[in-house]
């Protein structure tokens, strides 16, 4: 097999319990490490893996155990304390989705906007430029300014602009819980689609019937380190035996739907 | 590093291996997005309003105004040279270049927390896009200087040669300072009050309502040998010498071109260092 798309080397990331205040101020004038404060906490470390090509990886863990910490690892957008994250391609990030998104900017001037942040030349933006508005569905208010929109429509319209961009790597934390149904049906078939096209996708999420649709292989994060790696059959049980879930009754689809709703806390900054 | 579908080049690597060249190559492959972001701060800045030019000038022209009616009409100026409206106006537009900068610095990450936090775009452009926008509107406020220079039939020294010399070094101090104020601004939630407070003592401590020559002049010995150490001293003297070739004072510049070197460094040391925790907080 060719190089890995990612690789990761005994990572880790340390956090701050408390407030932080005094640290920092320390921290601008020495170098910081003086010792281990007891008010640190690393949500795992010695975390290791390689994500080839066309993979698609399901992240699962408990809240707090690190699902978005190591997305945003991989997003470029955290740092790590400890070993390394190599990323071989470009990254399209479906992380706190309305980044960059300008309040008083109408829809129209967002699109070119954003997508020029996310790295689209302004010929690729006019190429997609009415994908994106198609997919969002959004025609009507494309003179409308950003702020004027619903909390569903900017991130419909978010979604639009950021899963067209055609990265190699796709980072999907949780978003998929977020506008209606319908709308939601709509980006699981354009998952669906880029999988088929050979897209690597990182999913995060609660939902097992989501895991299991979209995803080969799975990461079970736990007790601050990678507890498993495997199959996302694999995953899912050994997260069910860990926490004493059983899955032999009731609808996966109703399971689904309920998590969505009672995850929307966990779901990231949108 | 690979590239991307689009032919973009994409991919990093975070952690232990990184260096300071990989950074300034990361930035370097971003210049686009940079170009991008400035355009739109000019955008809103010119062309939000019909009046949006005259707003960016308004500040340092009135100020100008101020001074100059203070130190002319009431007191018996004694300070800087004549024309001294000129005189004012030749300092006072690189000092809004330099405070707005730094004051703008201070919110560089904070104010764009949501991308910052999305994108994997170098967390130096962010501060780099406030020291290029201020830079803009400062090459765009020049016209407003060569007027006030033609009504005084004032014509420009060899000494213009120096401009682009003081404007490196002020890029240089600047990016230096703002590495520093931005990561910190995000850590420290009341840098901004401090900074404020810093920013207009350094005013008064600066060569900018007066010259150097009032300080080696007035005062000379210890605070001569101390102001001189001020790096916007020398940089004042740099964007001065165009109309006023009087002004120069090798020393100043000298120190200022060696400081500013050395803060660029500094600045660069601290923005790698406080990155990781910036991130975190932000």
């Amino acid at each position: 097999m060719s190089e890995p798309i990612i690789s990761v080397r005994d990572l880790g990331i340390r956090f701050n319990r408390g407030r932080k205040r005094k640290r920092s101020a320390r921290e601008l004038i020495t170098k910081g490490r003086t010792g281990t404060p007891v008010d640190q906490f690393w949500p795992f470390r010695h975390v290791n893996f390689d994500i080839h090509r066309g993979e698609s990886i399901g992240v699962m863990g408990r809240n707090g155990a690190g699902k978005s910490t190591l997305l945003s690892l991989l997003a470029g957008t955290l740092i790590p304390d400890e070993g390394s994250v190599t990323v071989r391609a470009g990254v399209a990030p479906l992380i706190a989705l309305t980044g960059g998104f300008e309040g008083q900017l109408t829809a129209r001037d967002n699109i070119r906007l954003v997508a020029g942040l996310h790295g689209m030349t302004k010929d690729e933006i006019d190429d997609a430029f009415e994908e994106i508005v198609d997919f969002a569905e959004i025609r009507p208010f494309l003179d409308t300014p950003f702020k004027h929109f619903s909390s569903g429509m900017r991130v419909r319209l978010a979604f639009s602009v950021v899963v067209r961009l055609r990265e190699p790597i796709l980072l999907v934390d949780e978003v998929l819980a977020v506008g209606d149904r319908r709308f939601r049906r709509k980006c699981f078939q354009r998952i669906e689609t880029l999988l088929g096209d050979g897209q690597t996708l990182f999913l995060v999420s609660h939902s097992e019937a989501n895991l299991r649709r979209f995803c080969e292989r799975g990461l079970y994060l736990a007790g601050g380190e990678l507890r498993l790696d495997a199959s996302i059959e694999d995953v899912i049980k050994q997260y069910e035996v860990d926490n004493g879930l059983d899955n032999t009754s009731g609808d996966d689809d109703v399971e689904a739907a309920h998590d969505d709703l009672g995850d929307a806390d966990d779901s990231g900054d949108f | 590093m690979t590239t991307s579908i689009m032919g973009r080049s994409a991919g990093f690597t975070t952690g232990d291996t990184q260096t300071t060249a990989d950074r300034a190559r990361r930035v370097w492959e971003y210049r686009r997005i940079l170009r991008l972001i400035v355009g739109r701060d000019l955008k809103v800045r010119y062309a939000g309003s019909a009046l949006g030019y005259l707003w960016t000038v308004l500040e340092p022209l009135a100020m100008s105004a101020v001074y100059w009616f203070v130190f002319t009409q009431i007191l018996h100026r004694q300070i800087g040279f004549p024309p001294f409206i000129l005189f004012l106006v030749s300092g006072q537009l690189p000092w809004f270049w330099m405070s707005g900068s730094i004051t703008g610095a201070l919110n560089a990450l904070r104010g764009e927390s949501q991308m910052v936090r999305s994108t994997s775009v170098p967390r130096e452009i962010w501060v780099l896009r406030v020291i290029m926008s201020r830079g803009m509107e400062y090459i765009f406020s020049l016209p407003v200087l060569a007027l006030i220079a033609l009504y005084y039939l004032k014509p420009p020294t060899i000494g213009i040669l120096y401009t682009p010399v003081a404007i490196a070094m002020s890029f240089l101090l600047l990016m230096g300072m703002g590495m520093i104020v931005a990561p910190a601004a995000v850590l420290l939630p009341d840098l901004r009050s401090i900074v404020k407070v810093a920013m207009r003592v350094l005013y008064f401590l600066s060569p900018i309502l007066y010259s150097v020559t009032d300080v080696v002049q007035k005062r000379g010995g210890m605070v001569a040998s101390i102001s001189s150490w001020n790096p916007i001293a020398g940089i004042m003297v740099l964007f001065r010498v165009t109309f006023f070739p009087q002004e120069m004072a090798w020393t100043y510049v000298w120190h200022a071109a060696i400081e500013v070197v050395i803060i660029f460094f500094i600045g660069l040391f601290t923005f790698k260092r406080l990155e990781a925790s910036m991130l975190k907080e932000i």
